[in-house]
């Protein structure tokens, strides 16, 4: 790793960092805020919900009422869309960005021509990238945890809520290594930001898709969201050796094979 | 040549089925100030961005101080500046902040002496944005930034592109001196008059093929100029046919052109008695030379 390259793109990197953890970490808590007006006109609330079509709830990730009876069920329904879908829409941005920017800013032809190998920029590139989505699951992951705690009216898992914070960042850091692939396979450099956040948002369509119809949930098992497990209130709950083998196996073979094309793409400015 | 600083042999490069460069071999030795020449297209960046190792070369193989270009970066780029054709730097950071994060990546002791020295020579503000930059400032900083690790080697790929012309007249003044003090150039340029001026040796590309090696004395004696010639009274070109023209033209208003290979001497002596409203002598374009002299 190349430490001057490192700091440059962590500095580069650091407004854009903050301004995603306000906007998670805004949305977290005046969601959970809500969670006590929720509580306290439940009867109406749920009488309101009665009359929603299933499918609508189960799009919005409600399977059972009494999950949002509880501040880490309650967080953990709206966890999906905060934390794992904006988080995973930082982690493909930053990720398909932190190369690919090198080229179409025509700059690649001045670092690649410092006395660093191709092996040291994907290596420090790539750790900033993980720094990056580790700092942000980290500190929407204590936001989040301070919020349950205000909130709560009970005691709550924190082994659940430990392990729903874990699929949060494996499926954050697996939409990185999407990211990073994206990248190095694009043949004319150019952003590639909106395709990047696209498949991020049909990835989770496609999950929702699949459960809120029951002839397609089939589909599911292509969308990462599928693996991830939010049913923090199961007294089972846990996380699967297959879902972590899934998670950490795809996440490294397509972060090899990126490092693999990337030592022998030919750059054009 | 023994130990040549670039030693390039049977190097091709194809993209896709198009050709970039075919069967290209090259030895520079140490201390040269080496020419690269040839018109757009002909493989000029093709070769230099395959030294860099900045594109993978589909046969043959290159090394710059025997070491291999891609094998061995590294080792390599710690003894080499590099100055591409489009001077691009990241436009968020000010020029010293560039410069100071160049110098870096070589682990000097300090560089701000070596900063300061180069950046008063091209009159380069080090307060500015890279973003505020012209074309030519950003090929100033450029130039700096190559130079700052004081290479043994340095490459450069049409390096005066956006300079004016005090600023080239420095530049190679620099190149000069730094060249006397043991550093080999190798440069590339579509510009005849600036590689005459620098170079001790040419390699003329064409179509992706080296047509030819030349001493720049030699290709000094083929001394080629374009000549217009607009007279004040009608002129009968075939006059001209004895001078040892070629691409001889007439056109409206009583003007000649041709391209010229004799001594300007002889051609004012036989103008001498002519009645001339407007004479004009230049450089003519590569692919005239290439034409007149190589017949390719």
């Amino acid at each position: 790793m190349n430490w001057n390259l490192f700091i440059k793109e962590i500095r580069r990197n650091f407004f854009s960092l903050i301004l995603w953890i306000i906007i998670i970490t805004l949305f977290i808590t005046v969601t959970m805020s809500v969670y006590r007006t929720f509580l306290a006109n439940q009867s109406k609330v749920v009488g309101m919900l009665s009359i929603v079509p299933a499918g609508l709830l189960q799009f919005k990730g409600i399977s059972n009422f009494n999950d949002l009876l509880s501040a880490l069920g309650f967080y953990a329904v709206n966890n999906i869309i905060y934390m794992m879908v904006l988080g995973s829409i930082y982690a493909i941005v930053i990720s398909s960005n932190i190369l690919l920017k090198e080229e179409y800013d025509k700059t690649a032809e001045y670092l690649l021509t410092r006395p660093v190998t191709r092996s040291e920029v994907f290596l420090s590139k790539l750790t900033v990238v993980s720094v990056n989505i580790l700092l942000l699951n980290l500190v929407t992951t204590l936001a989040g945890f301070i919020c349950v705690e205000i909130f709560k009216t009970g005691s709550f898992s924190i082994k659940a809520f430990l392990i729903l914070s874990l699929y949060t960042l494996l499926l954050n850091i697996l939409f990185g290594s999407i990211g990073l692939f994206l990248s190095v396979i694009v043949k004319r450099p150019r952003p590639i930001t909106t395709f990047s956040i696209g498949i991020v948002l049909i990835m989770y369509f496609i999950y929702t898709l699949s459960r809120i119809t029951e002839g397609i949930a089939k589909i599911g098992y292509l969308s990462p969201f599928k693996y991830v497990n939010t049913n923090v209130l199961d007294t089972a709950y846990g996380i699967s050796p297959w879902n972590l083998l899934y998670f950490t196996g795809i996440t490294l073979l397509l972060t090899i094979i990126s490092y693999r094309i990337y030592l022998r793409k030919d750059i054009y400015t | 040549m023994q130990n040549p600083v670039i030693d390039i042999t049977d190097l091709s490069k194809f993209y896709g089925r198009s050709r970039g460069i075919e069967h290209v071999n090259l030895e520079i030795g140490k201390g040269e100030i080496f020419g690269f020449i040839g018109p757009n297209g002909a493989g000029k960046s093709t070769t230099i961005r395959i030294l860099m190792n900045l594109i993978f070369p589909t046969g043959g193989s290159a090394r710059i101080m025997g070491m291999d270009v891609i094998r061995q970066t590294k080792e390599i780029m710690q003894k080499v500046g590099y100055i591409p054709s489009d001077a691009n730097a990241y436009s968020s950071m000010d020029v010293n902040e560039f410069l100071n994060y160049s110098s870096r990546f070589y682990q000097l002791p300090d560089s701000s002496h070596r900063i300061t020295e180069l950046s008063r020579l091209f009159d380069l503000d080090l307060k500015r944005k890279i973003a505020d930059l012209s074309m030519g400032n950003r090929k100033k900083v450029s130039i700096v930034q190559s130079l700052i690790h004081n290479p043994r080697l340095l490459i450069m790929d049409e390096p005066t592109t956006g300079l004016d012309p005090l600023m080239q007249s420095v530049f190679f003044e620099l190149l000069r001196s730094e060249n006397q003090r043991g550093m080999t150039v190798f440069f590339s340029s579509h510009i005849l008059s600036e590689v005459q001026m620098l170079c001790k040796r040419v390699a003329i590309i064409k179509e992706g093929k080296i047509i030819q090696i030349e001493d720049i004395d030699n290709l000094r004696k083929k001394q080629l100029k374009k000549v217009f010639i607009e007279f004040g009274e009608e002129m009968n070109i075939d006059l001209f046919k004895i001078l040892g023209t070629k691409n001889l033209n007439s056109g409206p208003g009583n003007v000649i052109s041709f391209l010229y290979s004799g001594t300007i001497n002889d051609l004012v002596s036989y103008l001498w008695e002519k009645k001339i409203n407007n004479l004009i002598i230049e450089e003519p374009s590569l692919d005239e030379i290439f034409m007149h002299y190589y017949q390719i």
